[in-house]
């Protein structure tokens, strides 16, 4: 699993640096995801050194982290470069939205008021073809359905995220949203099911989503 | 058996087993619905009743219910008001139904939705909290139990629910099963998308009757070549037949310059192709009715009027 991530446009980048008066800066990539989307890791790094510098932004400091979302690391990444993160005006994070907020949080007893900026935006939790093609597949729902449905996720794969499809948007197996170029995913469903012998289950009427659970900040927390 | 409770025209006409007529009206992006009611006027005497709709192709719209109200009240003619999941979550809908009684509404029809990236405020966020399914089965709590979630209404809601169909849909057996919770959950009627393809139609029907719900067959009566020619070419999924389109677009040029006359030969050209078709599926008793979705056509409906009663 991948957290997707794709280059924000690199005005808005600079547009926010200046907004925020931040003239030098320190860059922390990220060297799993954000790196096999070439967001980030060693080859991000360097590209964004040189359009910051060339604009005229002191690059302090400038790290591959392994894992940015992972505040254990970041601690140790805070630790080890105390002195350049008190002098840079703010942290650039070339990373998924995850690693931006953990480094807030690992920043917020210590430098409370450093500003931390995203080069990113983030997309999804991908799956992978190859570098260059990632899918969405599944949404972290918290009640998975996959046992039931074939093992397509119609959370996902259905544009509506309904519980009993298809509806009246699919034509010939294809979805309505972008123009019947998609297959329908309560279309897969049924080619699955019926497949591996279990269109009893494609039958079963189900429950919407129970949004009690799901519908704000979930922690996992065991211990 | 538990007696079916009838809480509407239409609700009566299909206990009774008569075979019926409804018709449907397409409100637009107005407050004035002058024009709407105009039509729902001129069909009034032969259609049980008309469906209001929801916002078709996620383009937005009057909001249907406040439409139904108007439309039921001025032009006295009863409603079929459509409510798709789309733009209300299932909190807001159960408030809705509720709603819709509180203003006469006696019949709805659950829907999906056209999503709203078809339409003309693609932005908004998709709801899709329930599923017309599940729309289906919260109206029968409400009706039927007086409850929402369990919890207790103080004058609960009134109405029959019914739901759409598409024997169209390929893979139809995805289609057929799809049916079958629709009819679990409670549906009381159901009305096609239109159709063409009699053996198609025949098909589809025959399959989904051992789920009992009456059914209204979709149907679209071409006004003229230009609209035959659009529908074939906008609505996807329905193929109107090539012989039928170089038959309207022959009346289009033979008839040019006698207007009246034209207009005389479309509607005797949609009675010749319907009768027939109406008439099979009836004689094979896959049918409850026939809902014509042919909006700003209302001279149609004398006509129909005799395909339904041949």
């Amino acid at each position: 699993m991948v957290v997707i991530t794709t280059k924000k446009p690199v005005e808005e980048v600079l547009n926010v640096l200046k907004d925020n008066n931040a003239k030098k800066l320190f860059l922390v990539s990220c060297g799993v995801c954000s790196a096999l989307c070439q967001t980030g890791g060693e080859q991000g790094l360097e590209e964004w050194k040189e359009i910051l510098e060339k604009e005229g932004y002191e690059i302090v400091n400038g790290l591959v982290v392994d894992d940015v979302c992972d505040n254990r690391e970041m601690a140790k990444v805070v630790r080890k470069n105390d002195a350049d993160i008190q002098n840079a005006d703010a942290i650039v994070t070339l990373s998924c939205g995850l690693g931006v907020q953990s480094t807030i949080e690992v920043l917020s007893k210590k430098h409370p008021q450093k500003k931390v900026f995203v080069t990113n935006n983030t997309e999804f939790m991908g799956m992978t073809e190859r570098i260059g093609r990632f899918y969405m597949r599944c949404r972290g729902c918290g009640d998975c359905l996959l046992n039931e449905t074939g093992g397509i996720c119609p959370i996902t794969t259905c544009a509506k995220s309904l519980m009993n499809g298809p509806c009246g948007g699919m034509v010939n197996g294809k979805c309505e949203v972008g123009n019947y170029e998609k297959d329908c995913g309560w279309v897969l469903i049924y080619n699955r099911l019926k497949e591996i012998g279990r269109l009893d289950l494609f039958s079963k009427l189900r429950d919407p989503v129970d949004w009690s659970e799901s519908g704000h900040q979930r922690e996992v927390i065991w211990r | 058996m538990v007696e079916k409770k009838i809480y509407s025209k239409l609700g009566e006409k299909l206990a009774n087993g008569d075979f019926i007529l409804t018709g449907e009206l397409e409100p637009e992006k107005t407050c004035d619905l002058s024009h709407t009611i105009q039509e729902a006027k001129e069909m009034a005497p032969y259609v049980v009743a008309a469906n209001v709709t929801d916002s078709p192709l996620g383009i937005v719209t009057i909001n249907s219910m406040a439409a139904s109200h108007i439309i039921q009240k001025e032009a006295g003619l009863e409603v079929i008001w459509q409510l798709t999941v789309r733009d209300v979550n299932k909190l807001g809908i159960a408030g809705m139904i509720m709603g819709g009684h509180a203003l006469g509404l006696r019949n709805v029809l659950s829907l999906t939705g056209d999503h709203p990236a078809l339409g003309d405020m693609p932005e908004s966020k998709p709801v899709f909290d329930l599923d017309s399914a599940t729309l289906v089965r919260l109206v029968k709590e409400m009706v039927d139990k007086g409850t929402i979630n369990g919890h207790e209404i103080e004058h609960p809601p009134t109405l029959h629910v019914g739901a759409a169909a598409n024997p169209n849909a390929d893979p139809m057996e995805a289609e057929i099963l799809k049916i079958g919770r629709k009819a679990q959950a409670g549906c009381e009627f159901i009305q096609t998308q239109v159709v063409y393809d009699l053996d198609r139609t025949i098909e589809f029907l025959s399959e989904i009757k051992k789920y009992n719900v009456p059914v209204l067959l979709g149907i679209f009566p071409m006004k003229s070549y230009g609209i035959a020619k659009g529908f074939d070419t906008f609505v996807p999924g329905v193929d109107v037949p090539k012989d039928i389109l170089a038959k309207w677009k022959n009346i289009k040029t033979e008839f040019k310059d006698d207007k009246k006359e034209q207009k005389r030969v479309y509607d005797q050209a949609n009675y010749e192709f319907f009768k027939p078709f109406i008439s099979e599926l009836k004689r094979k008793g896959l049918l409850a009715g026939v809902h014509c979705m042919a909006v700003h056509y209302p001279r149609i409906f004398p006509k129909l009027m005799e395909v339904i009663q041949a």
